[in-house]
């Protein structure tokens, strides 16, 4: 039996619960809707067409799509540097701190977004912190807003950023650094013309990750955005669980997966070419 | 010098970000009055006791070990079976089967959720038979979210692998099953550890996907959370949260003192 057959079982679970369910997904995102005969059988583009049509859902589309570039972005610059700082560490601590920035991964999102809502409420630690020192007399409104979701997207996609970019940073060579630093460049340009283009295919990579699961927050949004905040996710859920107008609900999922996976591929062929650039010259 | 207190300073910055949900949560299941505001009146044990005794976190709690535990036995040996047939073997496609093994992971939780929702509902209709809301409906839904897991940790473990040490047993004379079995199979035994951990935790502790597949009497601990948490925050829901950061937390350590999970994964 060759050992290439071991893969059959796998693949035709993910094929009977994966790709099943996603052309049925999609075969139902062309069916009509009207609320009288509810779902009829159609081949037709009209839920895509006013799914992009519509100023609300596009106004979704927005803030996600706003909310997945900030959060990325941040992560980013808070993740090199702890990065870069766990790569480099030598001392018996780095196996301690790989397995504290691994840990926060499997806590699920709806038990640190409790966390935040006990941080951030009216009455809860950041306002009360506020008033005690007298910055503030009344609290001041952090919870359901657009700061707060944000926040709270960051401390989940954190840690993914820090292990992927640290891997790479890993395997670039110390004396590569050493050598730079040597020949007089100060930390700036060691950085920006050696650390920083040998790390661009893990921050590909990285980038690449936490846009998705940016681009995919749920339970953060809901629950710290407020009901007038409304994500893509979100808006999905809803027309399945509130609404019933499946085949609408079909074509938000396929455009919230289209625009993720368009925007994913973009920006690693953005930076691949980058790299290769940076590496020629 | 300036440049170095400003790493530091988004260093520490980072691991507030990360660690500041948790911890409060933590402080505030220690909190005595119902309605959190801080500064605390008295700190007590009870909501603990509370949160045991709310008949929804109890149940959400059986019923997400429940389905955790099934999905992990059937996806971490159909996942180890694939990695080990993508490392042993070279065909054509192999690369796109790979992909093809994490996309789980990388469809959206909700979307795969919905997915998941309609073609169960279309699957009772054609079936005449209850799947959605059902533990087995839940489990097929959550042993796909295991094989990327192990798959992916499971490859990684298998890549640095010495091959020469089943060459000599086989050259020895052992018959494959047992090369496998006293040789290959301890050697994965790291990445086989590791997959199981984030399989079981990753499933137990997912939202997304098993949000429209619960059914009345069966929901999992994060969507009795969520549900609860849509009206108020307060001492129970913090214990029940601080309950599964320490579960989450003693797991890793004691799994980290048998295979070094810095290093698998």
């Amino acid at each position: 039996m060759p050992a290439a057959t071991l893969v059959v079982p796998a693949c035709l679970l993910v094929t009977a619960l994966l790709v099943g369910p996603m052309v049925y997904l999609g075969r139902i995102s062309l069916n009509h809707y009207d609320a009288s005969s509810m779902m009829t059988e159609a081949l037709t583009l009209e839920n895509y067409v006013r799914a992009v049509a519509d100023p609300y859902y596009r106004g979704v589309m927005a803030t996600t799509l706003t909310m997945a570039l900030v959060c990325t972005t941040t992560t980013l610059i808070l993740g090199f540097p702890v990065a870069y700082w766990i790569a480099r560490m030598q001392s018996s601590w780095k196996s301690l701190v790989t397995v504290m920035t691994l840990m926060p991964l499997l806590v699920g999102n709806v038990v640190r977004v409790a966390g935040w809502v006990g941080l951030l409420g009216n009455q809860g630690f950041v306002n009360a912190g506020l008033q005690g020192v007298g910055l503030i007399d009344e609290p001041i409104r952090i919870l359901y807003t657009p700061f707060a979701v944000a926040l709270g997207t960051v401390a989940v996609v954190l840690p993914y950023m820090i292990l992927t970019l640290a891997s790479v940073i890993e395997a670039i060579p110390r004396n590569v650094e050493e050598a730079a630093a040597n020949l007089g460049a100060p930390p700036a340009t060691v950085f920006s013309r050696v650390v920083w283009p040998l790390a661009l295919p893990g921050v590909a990579a990285g980038c690449t990750l936490v846009f998705i699961l940016c681009m995919n927050t749920f339970a953060t949004a809901v629950l710290l955005g407020g009901s007038q905040f409304k994500m893509m996710a979100p808006a999905v859920y809803d027309q399945f669980s509130k609404g019933s107008n499946w085949p609408f609900g079909a074509a938000l999922a396929f455009i919230l997966l289209i625009a993720t996976l368009t925007l994913t591929v973009l920006g690693s062929v953005l930076i691949a070419r980058r790299s290769r650039r940076r590496v020629a010259a | 010098m300036a440049g170095r207190v400003g790493v530091r300073a988004l260093i520490v910055l980072a691991y507030v970000i990360i660690f500041a949900p948790m911890v409060t949560v933590a402080i505030i299941s220690f909190f005595d009055q119902e309605i959190v505001s801080v500064p605390p009146e008295a700190l007590t044990l009870k909501w603990y006791v509370n949160a045991w005794a709310q008949r929804d976190f109890a149940r959400g709690f059986v019923t997400s070990l429940q389905i955790a535990s099934i999905a992990t036995l059937i996806g971490v040996p159909l996942g180890t079976l694939a990695a080990l047939g993508l490392a042993r073997s070279s065909f054509r496609g192999k690369e796109a089967v790979n992909t093809f093994l994490l996309a789980p992971l990388a469809v959206p939780a909700i979307v795969a959720g919905s997915a998941l929702y309609l073609y169960y509902v279309m699957a009772e209709n054609v079936l005449d038979m209850d799947i959605k809301g059902t533990l087995g409906g839940l489990i097929a839904a959550n042993v796909l979210l295991t094989i990327p897991w192990t798959v992916r940790l499971v490859s990684a473990s298998l890549a640095g692998l010495d091959r020469s040490a089943e060459e000599a047993a086989a050259n020895l004379g052992a018959r494959p099953f047992t090369v496998f079995r006293r040789i290959t199979l301890p050697m994965m035994r790291p990445g086989i550890v590791a997959a199981a951990l984030f399989s079981f935790v990753a499933s137990f502790e997912n939202l997304e996907l098993n949000l429209l597949l619960v059914g009345p009497g069966r929901v999992t601990l994060p969507v009795a959370m969520l549900s609860y948490l849509e009206f108020r925050m307060d001492p129970t829901l913090a214990a029940v949260a601080t309950v599964q950061i320490a579960l989450i937390a003693a797991m890793m350590l004691i799994t980290d003192r048998f295979v070094k999970l810095s290093r698998v994964v």
